[in-house]
């Protein structure tokens, strides 16, 4: 069958490419080496989107370089390219189904229906995306080899200039430069470059037989304990992996002339192309807000102890859940900026928390924030509110955690005293400012925590009385992050000192405690 | 002062200019009298003497005539599985004229008070058997051993007895305590039948 000469836009493409090209002997040269069209294209220094994607074959190049008008009808060489393992022929072998048979690829236009096929399928409601390739370790080898060679062979002829070898495009940029195009036509949604986007393509490519050869060469090092480990644990394993990176370090540290003695220069040719799977996935998508939690009967996180549940539920899980309900993610995990007792309510400002969802299929609008945040307040039970909900970024965590120990909280609570509560006393605790205090860790966590003594600030108290009793009052007060409040009163067996107990001269006791506020710039 | 219960609440709070915002905001939503309604209690629920905290967050067992006559010790016990160790009400030191006048923890081959526990995993704790001594108690004319009744690691002691041993006469019950342990569950439970309740201790003693 005759091969149809390149059309008329293209020729104008390849026309201006001309001029990056190397004389038509190193193209010949090369050709015959087993390098493909587009890696002689790249390593050129040519970003012209339209020469990619001509489908040129090798004798066809060499007819419009040497303005040839008679066409030979050369088979294309079967083989593929021995830079980039047919990565930018493009050709590649993809598993359909796990365990199914392998399709194999051969045009640009295949691959990227395959791959927004994949991508339909799996049900992301997406508005943009970012492609992300992952190419084994032996093409770089490839790249340094092929290099060499021509730096061995060419470096005395005029046309090589040192420029040459730096001004090329990657197999990376170049897959890309070919893929997203027809990738945001088949998908409908804009590409976003450089990774930004929260939806990614992934690409990863192998082959296992170059690959193989590239671990055989690579020098002793702690290399080779982790391949004995590999084949002691798994001794029917062929692949024994040695990771990527490890890879890429030792091509990076190995001298010209040890390469060359390891490695093939130039690459030899390989008979089949690389193997492709296709993922995607999205990156965490981050919903915070301030949560108010009415009931003295709900955790703060999922409590379960030997089978049973500690608690009615968990603020964790009436947010998560309904959360997760309109995100579809794999999962989700509840942060928060401190947190309380089962029976303690959270009032007032509310307590920041984020949810942090994996994989979500759909990124939430405005309106379905509402619609999470609406579901949440109006239930029944009114156990958990939530105000200010809305969609943040990765930063969020780090602004939540950021100077914690200094974050002032506000509290109230109902104490009792063993005799009547006087003017004196009332007068006592509200002149005291920024009082310092010891905590020896209390007994109820000192199971699970150092025993340490810490100390920390009670800034302001009131007393709010409550009518109709002498020996009970409500105490506001605002103390350091990290305050126990329950040992402030009670004291711990005089473990914390000063106490109300010890401060007034008589036994205190807590009934009740109430967070009113926790002072955050941040979710407001 | 103004007799509205409004009034007072503004009286209540000293507002920096940002809270003052802040109030201002959750006013749309939840004005102050629904915050101050939720805190202020419900007369009716409120107990003439509520339970102390001891009461409250832990269990408190009795041991009467604890390896002698007469040396009542009691373990409060937390649902965390920590056990506070100190004088009962009716023990012989607490009886005597002048009551207690010294602490000492020096007893058996260490210093009692000397203990670092450090970390979650509370390491370097000493493990104890029931009847090791952790420190002594001495009145104007006698000495008493008080003993740790439940094996197990000793996390930390009462080293305030040791400037205020006078703690013991006034609230042996509560800032009087001696040590904290922390027994493994499996010899908690091979102790724990063979002491006496709350109830059980006074009504033997004779006590209230």
């Amino acid at each position: 069958m005759t091969s149809p000469g390149p059309a008329i836009e293209w020729q104008t493409a390849l026309g201006n490419a001309k001029l990056c090209l190397p004389p038509c002997h190193v193209i010949r040269d090369l050709l015959s080496t087993g390098v493909c069209v587009r890696c002689i294209f790249r390593l050129s220094g040519i970003h012209d989107r339209d020469c990619y994607i001509s489908p040129i074959n090798e004798s066809e190049l060499i007819s419009v370089l040497e303005e040839q008008n008679e066409i030979k009808c050369n088979s294309t060489t079967s083989t593929n390219c021995c830079v980039c393992l047919g990565v930018l022929c493009p050709s590649c072998v993809v598993p359909e189904k796990p365990g199914a048979d392998l399709r194999e690829i051969s045009s640009v236009n295949e691959l990227a229906l395959l791959i927004s096929d994949m991508v339909k399928g799996k049900q992301y409601r997406i508005d943009e995306f970012s492609l992300e390739v992952s190419l084994p370790p032996v093409i770089t080898a490839n790249e340094r080899a092929l290099r060499l060679y021509l730096k061995q062979k060419y470096e005395k002829e005029q046309w090589f200039k040192d420029s040459f070898l730096h001004d090329h495009m990657s197999v990376k940029d170049t897959l890309k430069l070919v893929l997203n195009a027809s990738l945001e036509n088949y998908l409908a949604v804009q590409n976003v470059e450089t990774l930004s986007s929260s939806f990614r393509i992934r690409l990863t490519y192998s082959h296992s037989e170059t690959s193989q050869k590239l671990q055989s060469m690579l020098p002793n090092g702690h290399d080779s304990k982790k391949r004995e480990r590999g084949s002691r644990e798994n001794g029917s394993s062929k692949n024994c992996n040695v990771p990527d990176a490890s890879a890429y370090r030792v091509l990076e540290l190995i001298e010209d002339q040890n390469f060359c003695a390891q490695f093939q220069v130039p690459p030899g040719k390989v008979d089949k192309p690389c193997q492709l799977v296709v993922a995607c996935y999205r990156t965490p998508t981050y919903i915070g807000g301030r949560y108010l939690k009415y009931s003295r009967n709900v955790s703060q996180s999922r409590w379960i102890i030997d089978d049973e549940r500690m608690g009615e539920t968990s603020v964790e899980e009436i947010i998560g859940e309904n959360v997760h309900q309109i995100c579809q993610g794999d999962g989700y995990k509840f942060h928060s900026a401190g947190r309380e007792d089962i029976d303690v309510r959270m009032l007032g400002s509310g307590r920041p928390f984020l949810v942090e969802v994996s994989n979500s299929r759909i990124v939430p609008s405005s309106t379905e924030i509402e619609q999470i945040s609406d579901k949440i307040n109006h239930t029944d039970k009114k156990l958990v509110g939530v105000k200010n909900l809305k969609l943040v970024g990765a930063e969020a965590w780090d602004l939540m955690r950021e100077g914690e120990a200094e974050k002032q909280k506000q509290y109230a609570a109902l104490v009792w005293i063993s005799r009547p509560l006087n003017v004196d006393d009332v007068c006592n605790l509200t002149s005291l400012k920024n009082m310092e205090i010891s905590q020896k860790t209390p007994i109820r966590v000192l199971h699970r925590r150092s025993p340490l003594e810490r100390s920390k600030v009670i800034h302001w108290m009131k007393i709010e009385k409550v009518e109709g009793t002498t020996q009970y009052f409500l105490l506001h007060l605002c103390t350091q992050a990290g305050t126990y409040i329950k040992e402030f009163v009670h004291g711990d067996l005089g473990r914390t000192h000063p106490s109300i107990g010890s401060i007034l001269g008589c036994r205190a006791e807590i009934l009740q405690l109430d967070v009113t506020d926790v002072k955050m710039d941040y979710f407001d | 002062m103004a007799e509205n219960a409004e009034r007072s609440e503004e009286t209540l709070y000293k507002p920096s200019p940002k809270s003052i915002e802040r109030e201002k905001q959750a006013m749309e939503e939840e004005p102050k009298e629904d915050l101050s309604s939720l805190l202020l209690p419900n007369l009716n629920d409120l107990p003439q003497n509520p339970p102390t905290a001891v009461k409250f967050n832990f269990s408190r067992y009795f041991l009467p005539d604890f390896t002698k006559p007469g040396h009542d010790q009691y373990i409060y016990r937390h649902a965390n599985g920590l056990c506070v160790i100190g004088l009962a009400q009716a023990h012989v030191a607490l009886k005597e004229e002048g009551g207690v006048t010294a602490v000492d923890f020096n007893v058996g081959k260490s210093d009692r008070s000397e203990l670092k526990v450090t970390g979650k995993r509370k390491r370097n704790a000493q493990h104890f058997e029931s009847n090791s001594a952790l420190c002594k108690v001495c009145t104007n004319d006698n000495f008493y051993i008080v003993r740790c009744c439940v094996k197990g690691s000793l996390l930390e002691v009462n080293d305030r007895l040791i400037k205020q041993p006078g703690l013991l006469n006034s609230s042996a019950d509560r800032e009087g305590y001696v040590a904290i342990i922390m027994p493994k569950q499996g010899d908690w439970l091979k102790i724990k039948d063979s002491l006496l309740s709350y109830e059980d201790y006074v009504k033997l003693r004779g006590l209230l």
